[in-house]
C-alpha cells in the first residue's frame, strides 16, 4: 500500500445509548479500491456518512493526507476533496441533466460584477464527460424526472467520475444498474483508482467487492471485524467474518 | 411526432398561463362592451402591482419548497410603520424630512427593514429551529396583524405626504410609477431565478433538500435569504399600499394573502416546490386583475370575484395535472 489517503483512529458514534459505531480503525492509500463490507445495521452508511461531513462522531479522529481532519458539512467534505455516492440518489428530478452534474458548482460570467450561469459551457462538458464514459441520455436539457433509474445512476457515477477529487466514497452504487451499466461502473471505479484517487466502495455483492477491490475490510456490530488483502482471502472467508463465525484477521477493535 | 411539434407543445405547456390570459383577453375584448381600450389594459397592470409585488416573495419560498403566510400582515405591518411617520392626519406623526425627496428613500427602507425582520425572524426558526414553515408563518399571520391593531390601535393614518405620494401619481407610458415598480420587481427577479446560481439553487433545493446539501450547497443559507427577500418584498408591497391608499388603516390588505396564492398557483408554481417560474406568476397576478377588471365593467356584483377565484384555482391545479400527463408522453 502507498501512502495513506485516509486514517481512521477509533472512530465512534453513538446515537443516545446506542453505539452504532464502537471504535472503527482502518486507513485507506493513494489509488486503492477498499470494499466495505457489513451486514445490515453494521455502521457501514454511519461511517461514510462520518467521512464525508454528513455526520459528526462521537469520538476518534480522522487524518486525512497526514493532517487532523473532520468534515462538519458536505460542503468541507468536498472542498477537501472528498466526493460521495450514496445509496438514496442525491438528484433533484425537478431541474435538467446540466443542472445536476454542476449542482453547488456551476460555471459562472461576471455581468456587472454578478454571477450569471453559463448555460452553454456546462452544457458541452457536460456532454464531453457523458460521451467519454459512452453513456446516452437523448437530451442534456430533459429534466430528470422522465429519465429511467440506470439513466439516473450513470448521471450520478459520471459526475463523480469527472470531479474526481482525491477520494471517493460509493454507497451501494450499483443497486439500480443492469449487468452491462454494472460492469461499466466498476470500469470506472478502476479508472478513477488508476489515477491515484482512493475509493471506498460499499456492496452487498461479494463478487463486485471481490472484482473490483484492492482490500477488503468489514464491519460487525460497529467494529471492524476484518481487514484483508482480497488476494488472501476468499469470499466464504469474508462471510464468515461478515456473520461472525471467525474473527481471521481482525483489525484494532479499540 | 416530429421534433419540431414536439419544440411547439413544449413551448405552449411551459407558457400555458400567458395564453390563458391571451384567451380571456381576447374573450373579454369581444364580448364585454367597453374592454377594449388602451386605458383598461393600463388599468389591469396597475391595479396588479401591490398583488405582484407580493406574490414574487411568495413565489420564491414555495419554489424553495417552503411556505410564507405571512406576506399579507408583512406588508400591512410596513404600511402602517410608513403611514404613521409619514402621513400627516388621523394616527399620522407628520414627520418632515428636508429635503422633501429624502422621505421617498427613507419610507422606503423602513418598509424593507420591517419586511426583512420578520421573514429573517421566519427563515431562522423555519431553518434552524426546524419547525415546519406552514406552522411559523401562520403565527407570523396572526402576531404581525395583531401588531398593526396595537401600533394603530384601530384607527388608520391619511394623508401620505405628497413626495411619496408623487410614485402613485406620476406616469410614464400611461402607468403610474408605482405599476413599473412592479414590472421592474418581477423583471428582476425572473432573471435572479433563471439566470444565477442562487436562483438556480432555489429551485433545486425546493425539489430535492438532501441532494442540495450533499452537494455541498448551503441549503440553510439559501433559505434564510429567500425568507428575508419574501419579507422585504412584502415590505415594498406595504409601501406601494400605503401610496395607493394614500395612507393606511388596521385591516389594510385584508384577503390579499389569498389573491397572491392564487396567482402562484395559477402561475404554476406548485406548491410541493421546485416547479413554476416568475412569469408565469405575473401572467396568472395579470389573469385575476383581468377578470376583476370585466366583473367591474359588466357590472357584476363585486361578490361574484371571490366565487371566480376560488373556480379559477381550482381550474389551474387540475390543469397542472393534465400537463403532467401530457409532459410524461413527451419524455
Amino acid at each position: 500500500m502507498s501512502e495513506p489517503l485516509l486514517v481512521l483512529d477509533n472512530v465512534t458514534k453513538n446515537y443516545g445509548a446506542i453505539e452504532a459505531l464502537k471504535g472503527i480503525s482502518f486507513s485507506i492509500g493513494k489509488g486503492e479500491v477498499v470494499a466495505l463490507l457489513g451486514d445490515n445495521g453494521a455502521g457501514k452508511s454511519t461511517l461514510v456518512k462520518i467521512i464525508s461531513g454528513g455526520l459528526e462522531p462521537t469520538s476518534g479522529r480522522m487524518l486525512f493526507e497526514g493532517k487532523e481532519f473532520l468534515a462538519k458539512s458536505p460542503a468541507e467534505a468536498k472542498a477537501a476533496g472528498i466526493e460521495t455516492v450514496y445509496q438514496d440518489l442525491s438528484l433533484c428530478t425537478n431541474v435538467d441533466v446540466v443542472a445536476n452534474f454542476f449542482m453547488g458548482r456551476e460555471i459562472t460570467r461576471k455581468f456587472l460584477g454578478i454571477p450569471v450561469l453559463d448555460e452553454r459551457a456546462m452544457e458541452a462538458v457536460v456532454g464531453k464527460a457523458l460521451a467519454n464514459a459512452g453513456t446516452r441520455i437523448p437530451s442534456l436539457r430533459a429534466n430528470v424526472e422522465h429519465l429511467s433509474g440506470g439513466q439516473r445512476q450513470a448521471i450520478e457515477l459520471n459526475r463523480f467520475v469527472h470531479w474526481g477529487g482525491k477520494l471517493v466514497l460509493l454507497d451501494e452504487p450499483f443497486a439500480a444498474l443492469g449487468v452491462e451499466q454494472t460492469r461499466r461502473g466498476l470500469d470506472m471505479i478502476r479508472q478513477v483508482a488508476n489515477q491515484g484517487i482512493g475509493v471506498v466502495i460499499i456492496t452487498h455483492i461479494m463478487q463486485q467487492a471481490f472484482q473490483v477491490a484492492d482490500r477488503i475490510v468489514v464491519i460487525r456490530q460497529g467494529v471492524v471485524a476484518g481487514d484483508v488483502a482480497r488476494n488472501k482471502t476468499s469470499p466464504d472467508a469474508v462471510i464468515n467474518m461478515i456473520t461472525g463465525e471467525t474473527l481471521a484477521g481482525a483489525g484494532p477493535t479499540g | 411526432m416530429n421534433p419540431r411539434t414536439r419544440k411547439a407543445l413544449e413551448f405552449v405547456l411551459d407558457n400555458l398561463v400567458w395564453f390563458m390570459l391571451l384567451f380571456v383577453l381576447v374573450v373579454f375584448s369581444i364580448f364585454v362592451p367597453n374592454y377594449f381600450q388602451l386605458g383598461i389594459f393600463a388599468n389591469i397592470i396597475e391595479a396588479s402591482s401591490v398583488l405582484g409585488v407580493m406574490s414574487i416573495g411568495l413565489a420564491l419560498v414555495i419554489i424553495a419548497g417552503h411556505m410564507d403566510l405571512s406576506v399579507e400582515s408583512v406588508a400591512a405591518l410596513s404600511a402602517m410603520a410608513v403611514g404613521i411617520l409619514f402621513c400627516s392626519s388621523g394616527i399620522g406623526m407628520g414627520v418632515q424630512l428636508h429635503p422633501e425627496w429624502l422621505m421617498v428613500p427613507v419610507s422606503l427602507l423602513l418598509a424593507l427593514a420591517v419586511g426583512g425582520l420578520i421573514g429573517a425572524f421566519n427563515g431562522y426558526l423555519v431553518v434552524k429551529v426546524k419547525m415546519s414553515a406552514f406552522i411559523i408563518t401562520l403565527a407570523s399571520y396572526i402576531w404581525v396583524r395583531g401588531l398593526v391593531l396595537v401600533v394603530s390601535g384601530g384607527r388608520s393614518a391619511q394623508d401620505l405626504a405628497p413626495a411619496i405620494r408623487w410614485f402613485g401619481i406620476q406616469r410614464l407610458l400611461g402607468l403610474p410609477l408605482t405599476a413599473w415598480i412592479a414590472v421592474g420587481c418581477f423583471v428582476v427577479f425572473s432573471l435572479i431565478m433563471a439566470k444565477t446560481p442562487f436562483g438556480r439553487h432555489l429551485v433545486m433545493i425546493g425539489g430535492n433538500e438532501t441532494a442540495t446539501f450533499r452537494a455541498g450547497i448551503r441549503v440553510n443559507r439559501n433559505l434564510i435569504i429567500a425568507f428575508v427577500l419574501a419579507g422585504a418584498i412584502a415590505g415594498l408591497a406595504g409601501w406601494l399600499l400605503a401610496i395607493r391608499t394614500s395612507g393606511a388603516t388596521a385591516n389594510l390588505g385584508v384577503g390579499l394573502l389569498f389573491n397572491a396564492f392564487a396567482a402562484v398557483v395559477i402561475g404554476g408554481v406548485s406548491l410541493k416546490g421546485g416547479v413554476g417560474t416568475l412569469p408565469g406568476v405575473y401572467a396568472g397576478v395579470l389573469l385575476l386583475s383581468a377578470i376583476n377588471t370585466a366583473i367591474n365593467l359588466m357590472g357584476l356584483p363585486a361578490n361574484f370575484t371571490q366565487v371566480i377565484h376560488g373556480l379559477l384555482v381550482l381550474a389551474a391545479v387540475l390543469l397542472d395535472a393534465f400537463k403532467q400527463t401530457i409532459r410524461q408522453r413527451l419524455a
